[in-house]
């Protein structure tokens, strides 16, 4: 699955311990979700989702 | 823009910790090889190193916190699962050590040597349960598949080397091993499967 999250991290100056602060996971999971290596549950992509104002398709589609 | 600013990690360095803690193990080891403490003091010696496990995971996490360098995990969970560890493993080691001194010096009964007996197991029973419970209170979804992954790797690995093992047994090939060797080759797992989340993922997991 492919993501905007790295765009959408840097558009708001945000490090990824940043993002991983505000989801309440680890650098290395927003490094790894970031990077394609692993696909976030359906929880997770909502909270993902609500930390960025978008909606879930917004940020992820189907590579 | 890419991740985590860089700045310089507080304390001393876990390297420092995990050096003092093979020194000191070395220093038992060498003690006890050369007679100049038996196997039981040796034993429970052993117990004063490994709680220096506790700081070394301390000050990795807070050198994980201030580099990009993907390695390990933080937070109250990963603390308590190193202090259950170092808590079963003292214990192992205490219980070996009351297990050799006694079958040593004394004669005990049928029903003390079934409990001395059983003691070890259950440390090493109360191991696998902290990984239980690293893997049950492990809020981030991610670092929970990496400590699952791991126990796969090392199930496959353990139960694999068994059973080869036990046919070769069987036909005289290779020496007998008890049955306790394989949880060990199973702890060696978990060190094969780190090593597979890193190749896979970038980043070891918190076992």
């Amino acid at each position: 699955m492919k993501n905007r999250l790295k765009v959408l991290r840097a558009e708001r100056d945000w490090s990824q311990q940043d993002l991983a602060d505000r989801l309440g996971v680890s650098r290395q999971s927003v490094n790894a979700i970031e990077t394609g290596k692993y696909d976030p549950s359906l929880p997770l992509a909502f909270t993902i989702a609500e930390t960025f104002a978008m909606a879930i398709e917004e940020i992820f589609e189907r590579g | 823009m890419t991740g985590a600013s860089t700045p310089k990690p507080a304390g001393r360095s876990p390297f420092l910790y995990g050096g003092l803690m093979l020194g000191s193990i070395g220093a038992v080891v060498g003690l006890a090889a050369s007679d100049a403490i038996n196997g039981s003091t040796a034993l429970i010696l052993m117990i004063a190193p490994l709680w220096l496990a506790i700081p070394m995971v301390r000050a990795a996490n807070r050198r994980a916190d201030a580099s990009n360098d993907a390695c390990g995990s933080k937070g109250e969970v990963n603390r308590r699962y190193v202090k259950r560890v170092a808590f079963f493993t003292s214990l192992y080691l205490a219980a070996l050590a009351l297990q050799n001194f006694v079958f040593r010096d004394y004669n005990p009964s049928f029903e003390l040597k079934a409990f001395l007996a059983l003691l070890p197991g259950l440390a090493i029973v109360g191991v696998f349960w902290a990984i239980g419970r690293l893997i049950i209170e492990q809020s981030d979804e991610f670092m929970r598949m990496l400590t699952i992954r791991q126990s796969l790797w090392a199930t496959g690995f353990a139960l694999s080397a068994a059973s080869v093992w036990g046919f070769l047994e069987t036909a005289d090939i290779v020496i007998h091993i008890d049955a306790y060797w394989w949880a060990v080759v199973w702890f060696f797992g978990l060190g094969v499967g780190a090593i597979i989340n890193r190749i896979q993922y970038g980043t070891w997991g918190a076992v």
